[in-house]
């Protein structure tokens, strides 16, 4: 499995090399440049070309491309041009942003999805069965971005002065502060080190850090704020889950030895969960794999909508603003991202399934 | 086998490289920062020390800069001033400044190149707000100064959380009248429609920008009060002459004639729009003066077109960006009914482009838009130059094509001339040949508005954009204000767009500012600014007594540093966000030092 | 009776190369194939609503001018008494019939929506087949080619598609869509080279499996050339999951179009796109709501039309469904 691993990884290199030019190549092959998208009705010549000559924006495209190489390899992703910030230091402050609805739409999804595809493949034709295709059939088919409105437009507006009022845009109300856990607990560390960026990576999680610095308000607030979107991002992974779920539910109930299971008088709930869950475990975890790099699509949208500033919202506006360091680093940390998911996935077939041998 | 077990060594050689290098990039990348964030650590240390001893060592870069003889001020308890200044060599340069210099601890002097009527209006100006010139200098002009301006203000910053919100705390030693709210959040979103909810939900306190269909709503909701703002802006049809058939004066003339214009502002602009009888607004001094712009006249149009050898139209492209501005609310659907208009009245066919705003920009401004286009102006400052100079004038792009030489003399006699009235022939003639021949076709100034909660008093609004929400009281301690988008950064000497400006003015000040809510002038940190009689030198005298945030006190060296950084391009500080500085250059002609270009 | 058994096969998105997975089609005689889907298709109740919808929306694209009581692209302004973003006017619930009738409102630009919505459905069923269609002609061939010849050819091509599905495939729409131009066949043009992959993994994997078979060998013995067994013995076999892959995939098309229109990069004004319709009013959500919900709803429908539709085709085309459903019916 190691050796599996490690194969698999040096077969990524080539991938993620084709990313990092694929992304090079199509951020400057977009018309337009970032100094008239940033200065907008005030950008002269001159002003640009000063503009250029500082971001090194005046050399020639394959000069670029060997400066943006080499920082690539030292793990350098340069600085942003509209904001003057080391991309990182971006990253670190909006993936856990994007990371948390992420999860949270995931969480969603197989929590509701799993348990519905079980119910529905148990009670085949049921009503119950009926209406969870339906659902499903009708969300994978529904627009995020139009989900996103409706949403928005049910529970802020039309459900405004009940319990169930939402709020429709950004991660915390105004005045409400997360104390990133190292300052409530007076973690010291010198800023600069691995560990620092760490830190700030890890509270910038809100839910994650306002429950170990216990500060209630803070997680009730966001836990607010990350529903909506959340719902408008998992609802097509969801009703993708279930139906996966209940076919391999399906298939696999039909096999004889679940039948000699319910033979032998085994309980209806051991036979299910046991002979059959677990065996169908396997496709399903499949499509939850791959949803991930449906969540990621999805977040461009889901945080356009909800105006949150994560890394699919900041890539749209980087492309806009053609910002290419920030295209650049943010594409392949997603593309890394996307193969380790996949690398994980399949990993866990082995786990899942002894029969299966990744060597 | 062999070869599986090199690969298996290089792969995880490959791979502990790639680690080492991330983890030791991650923490360059940080120990950069702190490289700039300790100078200032220090700088706030020092300033921070009570004593005499550290009020002089506060003093002293700024008299090293200045380089001259250091008079021994020992037995005094405040240190002794020595004046900065910076005077350009000759006017060659192409700049308006000659020479900024501090006279005094409270006078700054300012030696004009030409005669700058508009000195004041320019002055107020947000991007030339000042800010201590020990901060400027600790933060080397960028870094920690892009985050964390130093002003005057009613307000000072306290935390800017990326992605979501600005924070504002009260400034206790304020100058003028303190801030009513005790904080002040600004937020941003940059849907019209989840700004309006977020107010009708109460969680924000005011919004900008409401969407023009969302003006009704706001004036029938008890709970919510609307509040205009004035059109200081244009929207206009544009066209390049030197492409055919736009090339014909009559072409122009008579797409001039044929748009109804009426019908687009009073169906697609939000009420306090006007449709455009001059290029300039009418609230800008001299700004209708002569003649009105042509009548709808769909049949004299068509028979100019016939005459200019267009019997049967022709075709074309509308080209735009689909950004929202005051000038122009709702592109797409405005973009829509010019083509439908331009098919019924003049039987010309338009296709719409819609291009990404930067390439659009960069398109018009290189003469490079061969069909109609839409786009707009909003002033920066109130004064005729602001608009007609940079559109028209001998300097300006060619985004119309080749200048019109009658209008490009009069433009150039006009910014010439002192005072509104001496030149009020002068723009009379060159509105009047605008609208001869028609370079554009002005449409309309578009209102715009702001919304704020019922019970917010003292609301009012701003026609260049900069709110005063110190003078606000919003009933509670925070006062939540919602705008289009996040600020860029909060150095505004170096940003251009009004999200970024007007979370500065909250901030910081400049010598003279515009009225709350309006664009006279009034004094502001200089108790005025005095000119002598052919408008080349404007002595301004300083308040007595006003600190910065950062406890120091105002003296004339502030001022003249926050202009030189600005100014000179070879100075160290001259590095901003950007290091475009594109108002400065844009408002005072240029830069002392710039490059050559290429 | 709806579906039996689902798929390997979700929307068009697929499991990593799982070689055998959507080969497993065995050597059916092409004749008894289809006659037998046909069949199956029409007893899945999932397929025939899809069927219908369909055809409803075909109905109403080749009719649209009879059916759509406006030019979609006539600005009504002056030529009758409405209000720019009007809300639905039916003279049957109540609408006083001084007023004109608009089922659907009326837009920003003051032209009748049911009208736009009507044509839009031809922009929609364009996008869809003609998208799918170039993503499916492209990557076939080199999901064929590449399968068929193996060796390095094989694992170049594959590589080079690994980068494209490693991108976010909004994401990459996008930057190819920015690139290009906005514009509608541009749009189509980056989600047809993001959808080229999904249907040269599924092509490479049938063929695969098919490679090895003793047919194939006839073939080649009885002088047959390559060319030959790939496009008369290879290929017809990996039609069935194709059809399958390919009519979900309509449905996503047209979703990602509207998403593409949704951000201003795809169909461009005054063309009756859906997505672009509700993008140029998403700010109206709250104060003209119907602006928003109908075209959604149009999406919506239309997506759903080919979803069930494909699923469907799949389970008829799937052989273990004969397994799966004769056990699962006890």
């Amino acid at each position: 499995m190691t050796q599996y691993t490690i194969r698999r990884l040096i077969a990524a290199i080539p991938v993620i090399v084709g990313v990092l030019i694929v992304t090079f190549v199509l951020a400057r092959a977009i018309p337009g440049e970032p100094c008239t998208a940033m200065f907008g009705e005030k950008a002269t010549p001159e002003v640009c070309e000063k503009f250029n000559r500082d971001k090194g924006l005046d050399k020639p495209i394959a000069t670029q491309f060997l400066i943006f190489a080499k920082d690539m390899l030292r793990g350098d992703f340069g600085d942003s041009i509209r904001f003057k910030r080391s991309v990182s230091q971006i990253l670190i402050e909006r993936l856990p942003q994007t990371m948390e609805l992420g999860m949270a739409a995931l969480l969603i999804a197989v929590t509701v999805g799993i348990p519905l595809g079980i119910i529905s493949a148990t009670r085949r034709n049921s009503p119950a069965d009926v209406a969870t295709m339906i659902g499903a059939n009708i969300g994978v088919s529904m627009p995020v971005f139009w989900l996103g409105l409706m949403l928005a437009y049910v529970f802020a507006l039309l459900l405004k002065d009940t319990p169930f009022q939402l709020p429709p845009s950004g991660r915390l109300s105004a005045g409400v502060n997360s104390i990133p856990f190292y300052e409530v607990y007076n973690l010291q560390f010198t800023a600069g080190t691995f560990k620092a960026s760490l830190f700030t990576f890890l509270s910038n999680f809100y839910i994650f850090n306002s429950i170990i610095t216990a500060n209630w308000t803070v997680l009730t607030d966001s836990i607010r704020h990350l529903i909506l979107p959340a719902i408008a991002l998992a609802t097509i992974p969801l009703a993708i889950i279930a139906r996966m779920t209940r076919s391999s539910m399906l298939e696999v109930l039909g096999q004889d030895y679940v039948r000699t299971a319910k033979a032998k008088g085994l309980k209806q709930r051991q036979v299910v969960m046991k002979h059959g869950f677990r065996n169908a475990l396997l496709p399903i975890v499949t499509i939850v794999g791959l949803q991930l790099g449906l969540v990621l699509s999805g977040a461009i949208l889901t945080e356009t909508i909800f105006g949150l500033s994560g890394v699919g919202r900041s890539l749209y506006e980087a492309i806009t603003a053609r910002d290419y360091p920030i295209i650049q680093g943010f594409v392949v940390v997603i593309a890394v991202g996307y193969v380790l998911v996949n690398l994980i996935v399949d990993l866990s077939y082995a786990i899942l399934d002894p029969r299966i041998h990744l060597d | 086998m062999k070869k599986n077990r090199f690969m298996l060594i290089l792969g995880l050689l490959l791979i502990a490289a790639l680690a080492l290098t991330a983890c030791t990039a991650t923490s360059g990348d940080v120990q950069q920062a702190i490289e700039e964030v300790a100078p200032t650590l220090q700088a706030a240390a020092t300033e921070l020390a009570p004593t005499v001893q550290a009020a002089v060592e506060e003093i002293a870069p700024t008299v090293e800069a200045v380089a001259t003889e250091m008079a021994p001020a020992a037995e005094e308890a405040a240190p002794a001033f020595e004046p900065m200044s910076l005077a350009a060599p000759d006017c060659e340069y192409g700049g308006l400044f000659k020479e900024i210099a501090a006279l005094d601890e409270l006078t700054v002097q300012f030696t004009m190149c030409a005669p700058d009527p508009a000195f004041p209006s320019k002055v107020a100006f947000t991007s030339f707000a000042i800010q201590p010139s020990e901060w400027l200098e600790s933060t080397g002009g960028t870094g920690e100064l892009l985050e964390h301006p130093v002003g005057t203000g009613p307000y000072m910053i306290s935390a800017w959380n990326r992605g979501e919100e600005v924070q504002f705390t009260k400034n206790p030693n304020y100058w003028g009248n303190p801030a009513v709210a005790e904080n002040l959040v600004f937020r941003w979103q940059a849907e019209s429609a989840a700004r309006l909810l977020e107010l009708q939900s109460g969680t924000v306190d005011g919004i900008d920008n409401p969407g023009p269909d969302d003006f009704e709503t706001i004036t029938n909701d008890p709970n919510l009060q609307l509040l205009d703002r004035p059109a200081l802006n244009i929207f206009y049809l544009g066209m390049n002459n030197t492409y055919a058939p736009f090339d014909n004066e009559k072409v122009r003339q008579a797409i001039a004639m044929g748009i109804d214009r009426q019908r687009i502002v009073d169906n697609f602009y939000p009420p306090g729009s006007e449709v455009a009888s001059h290029f300039t607004p009418c609230s800008i001094p001299n700004g209708c003066a002569g003649e009105e712009w042509y009548e709808f006249d769909p049949e004299a149009a068509r028979a100019l077109l016939a005459e200019a050898g267009f019997p049967d139209g022709f075709t074309t492209t509308i080209e735009y960006r689909d950004v929202v501005r005051g000038y122009l609310p709702d592109p797409n659907i405005v973009a829509q009914d010019i083509q439908a208009q331009l098919a019924e009245n003049l039987n010309i066919t338009a296709e719409i482009v819609v291009t990404e705003s930067g390439a659009f920009l960069a398109r018009a401004d290189a003469g490079e838009l061969d069909g109609l286009y839409l786009l707009g102006w909003g002033a920066d400052y109130p004064d005729m130059t602001n608009f007609l100079d940079y559109h028209f004038g001998a300097g300006s792009s060619p985004q119309f094509g080749d200048h019109f030489t009658d209008l490009t003399d009069v433009l150039a006699q006009a910014a010439s001339l002192a005072g509104d009235d001496a030149r009020a022939p002068l723009y009379e003639q060159a509105n009047n040949l605008i609208k001869q021949h028609v370079p554009m076709v002005p449409v309309a100034h578009g209102g715009s508005g702001v919304a704020y909660l019922a019970t917010v008093q003292n609301a009012h609004v701003s026609p260049l954009g900069n709110e005063a929400f110190a003078s606000m009281d919003p009933g509670k301690d925070t006062f939540v204000w919602m705008q289009n988008a996040e600020p860029i950064s909060l150095y505004c000497a170096d940003e251009t767009d009004g999200e970024s400006l007007r979370a500065c003015e909250q901030v910081t000040e400049a010598l003279l500012a515009y009225e709350v809510g309006g664009t006279a002038v009034v004094p502001a940190l200089a108790t005025g600014c005095e000119p002598n009689e052919d408008l080349t030198v404007w002595t301004c005298t300083l308040r007595e007594g006003v600190t910065f945030h950062d406890g120091s006190a105002l003296d004339a060296n502030d001022v003249v540093m926050t202009y030189v950084v600005q100014w000179d391009a070879a100075n160290p500080l001259h590095t901003g966000n950007t290091g475009a500085f594109s108002y400065f250059s844009g408002l005072w002609g240029g830069f002392l030092n710039a490059p050559p270009s290429e | 009776m709806s579906s039996a058994t689902e798929p390997a096969v979700p929307v068009a998105k697929l499991p990593p190369l799982d070689d055998a997975a959507a080969g497993d089609i065995g050597d059916f005689r092409a004749n008894s194939l289809w006659r037998l889907t046909l069949r199956r298709l029409f007893r899945q109740r999932s397929a025939v609503i899809g069927a219908i919808m369909l055809g409803l929306l075909v109905f109403s694209a080749i009719f649209a001018p009879w059916i759509a009581p406006y030019d979609p692209e006539q600005v009504l302004i002056g030529k009758e008494d409405v209000r720019k973003r009007a809300a639905p006017c039916i003279h049957l619930l109540g609408c006083p019939a001084d007023q004109p009738q608009h089922i659907l409102g009326v837009d920003g630009n003051v032209r009748d929506q049911f009208s736009r919505i009507i044509y839009g459905t031809r922009v929609s069923l364009y996008v869809g087949f003609l998208t799918v269609s170039l993503a499916v002609i492209v990557g076939t061939l080199l999901g064929a080619v590449s399968g068929f010849l193996g060796g390095w050819m094989d694992n170049t091509v594959m590589r080079v598609l690994d980068v494209v599905l490693a991108f976010p495939f909004l994401l990459l729409a996008i930057a190819i869509v920015s690139v290009l131009g906005p514009g509608l066949t541009n749009a189509m043009l980056a989600i047809a080279i993001i959808s080229i992959p999904i249907y040269a993994r599924v092509t490479r994997a049938s063929v695969l499996s098919v490679r090895e078979m003793d047919f194939i060998e006839a073939s080649r013995a009885l002088g047959a050339s390559n060319t030959q067994i790939l496009f008369r013995r290879v290929l017809p076999n990996a039609l069935p999951p194709l059809i399958v892959v390919a009519t979900l995939g309509i449905a996503t098309a047209i979703l990602d179009t509207a998403a593409l229109s949704f951000i201003g990069l795809g169909a461009q004004p005054p063309t009756p796109e859906w997505g672009s319709m509700l993008a140029i009013e998403r700010n109206q959500v709250f104060s003209a709501p119907h602006l928003v919900i109908f075209p959604g709803l149009a999406i919506m429908f239309t997506v759903l039309a080919f979803n069930l539709l494909g699923d469907g085709l799949r389970d008829a085309l799937d052989p273990r469904l004969v397994h799966g459903s004769g056990v699962a019916k006890e």
